[in-house]
């Protein structure tokens, strides 16, 4: 695994967590709103297996529903556990951001 | 929902792809459904998904390798790592009604043929003598051989599809029969080459039949209860 992976994969974990937290949602839907935000260097695919191992650690929880249009669609929604894990990677990033953010304009250089 | 209605719901979808995405996402299909010990339900209902994502994909002109990246065996062993295994219970029941099938269909094949050898050509006779020990420990084995069998045409298939290069039919159709000839090889071996020990019984062969289908009977129970193929 790259080092470039790890970290996306990390972010993107919270990313995911965060729409399903704003409606429930589907994979496919799930995509297309990360593509909508920019993230469009993340091969799409790379939802799923991050989906399957969210199921497993128990912080989503997908149900087959009805869809208003089109087909039935496995629709995600975050549990307990999943609420209180977006809430912990929101305060990290928050506070890495700004930081990480100036280090790598000023090249590290303090003003 | 049950996953056998995935399934359902999935061969109807399925027929939306075009020729091209067709090949590709039943090869992934088949791909990472043989995975015996992995979650049947999670399994499906990951499937549907990747089906649901080829077929909006083509709407736009999408490709599955622009979805899920140049290398889709590597894609799905991804995937696969991450789908949680099958329950117990659900396995010990598979199990069973693997077993008692099996022994249903031996047993019937055995009571019919034998039946109707001695009563219309008078080959053999009316009744089998068996030892209790030996016969046990041969059904034993075989299952175990079967149990073999079923795994490595599973690999077997598994290792034939999502390939750059497609392999000749013809070779493919060699090795195939190949791995079924050593196992009814085996399975025939067996009894003839196992000493006899234990207590020795002997039956009318009809009774052979008789118990095949009860053996059936309560295998289609088990499937009607548990839904194991439908």
């Amino acid at each position: 695994m790259s080092r470039r992976s790890q970290l996306l994969k990390g972010v993107l974990e919270g990313c995911i967590l965060a729409i399903i937290n704003q409606q429930p949602t589907y994979g496919y839907e799930l995509s297309v709103k990360l593509l909508e935000f920019g993230l469009s260097d993340v091969s799409e695919g790379s939802i799923y297996p991050i989906l399957l191992r969210l199921q497993k650690e128990e912080l989503i929880k997908g149900t087959m529903q009805k869809s208003e249009f089109g087909p039935k669609r496995k629709y995600y929604h975050l549990t307990d556990l999943g609420q209180e894990a977006l809430a912990e990677f929101t305060h990290q990033w928050n506070s890495i951001k700004t930081p990480v953010d100036s280090i790598l304009t000023k090249g590290g250089e303090k003003e | 929902m049950n996953s056998k209605d995935i399934i359902k719901l999935n061969n109807e979808m399925r027929e939306q792809l075009s020729p091209e995405n067709k090949e590709i996402y039943e090869d992934m299909l088949v791909y990472i459904r043989l995975n015996s010990n992995k979650s049947e339900q999670q399994t499906e209902e990951l499937l549907y998904e990747l089906l649901e994502h080829i077929l909006q994909g083509q709407k736009i002109g999408k490709t599955p390798k622009d979805i899920f990246g140049d290398d889709l065996r590597k894609y799905c062993d991804e995937i696969i790592d991450e789908i949680p295994g099958e329950v117990k219970s659900t396995k010990l029941i598979f199990g069973s009604y693997i077993i008692i099938y099996y022994l249903g269909v031996t047993s019937t094949m055995y009571g019919v043929l034998g039946y109707a050898l001695y009563h219309l050509f008078s080959i053999g006779t009316n009744t089998f003598t068996f030892s209790l020990g030996s016969g046990i420990v041969t059904i034993i084995i075989e299952l175990l051989i079967l149990y073999v069998f079923l795994t490595s045409v599973f690999k077997w298939l598994k290792n034939s599809v999502l390939k750059e290069k497609k392999i000749n039919k013809w070779v493919e159709f060699i090795q195939i029969w190949v791995i079924c000839m050593v196992f009814i090889g085996i399975i025939i071996l067996i009894p003839i080459i196992m000493p006899s020990f234990g207590t020795e019984i002997t039956i009318p062969i009809v009774l052979f039949a008789f118990t095949g289908v009860i053996l059936f009977f309560v295998a289609y129970l088990l499937n009607k209860k548990y839904r194991i193929t439908k």
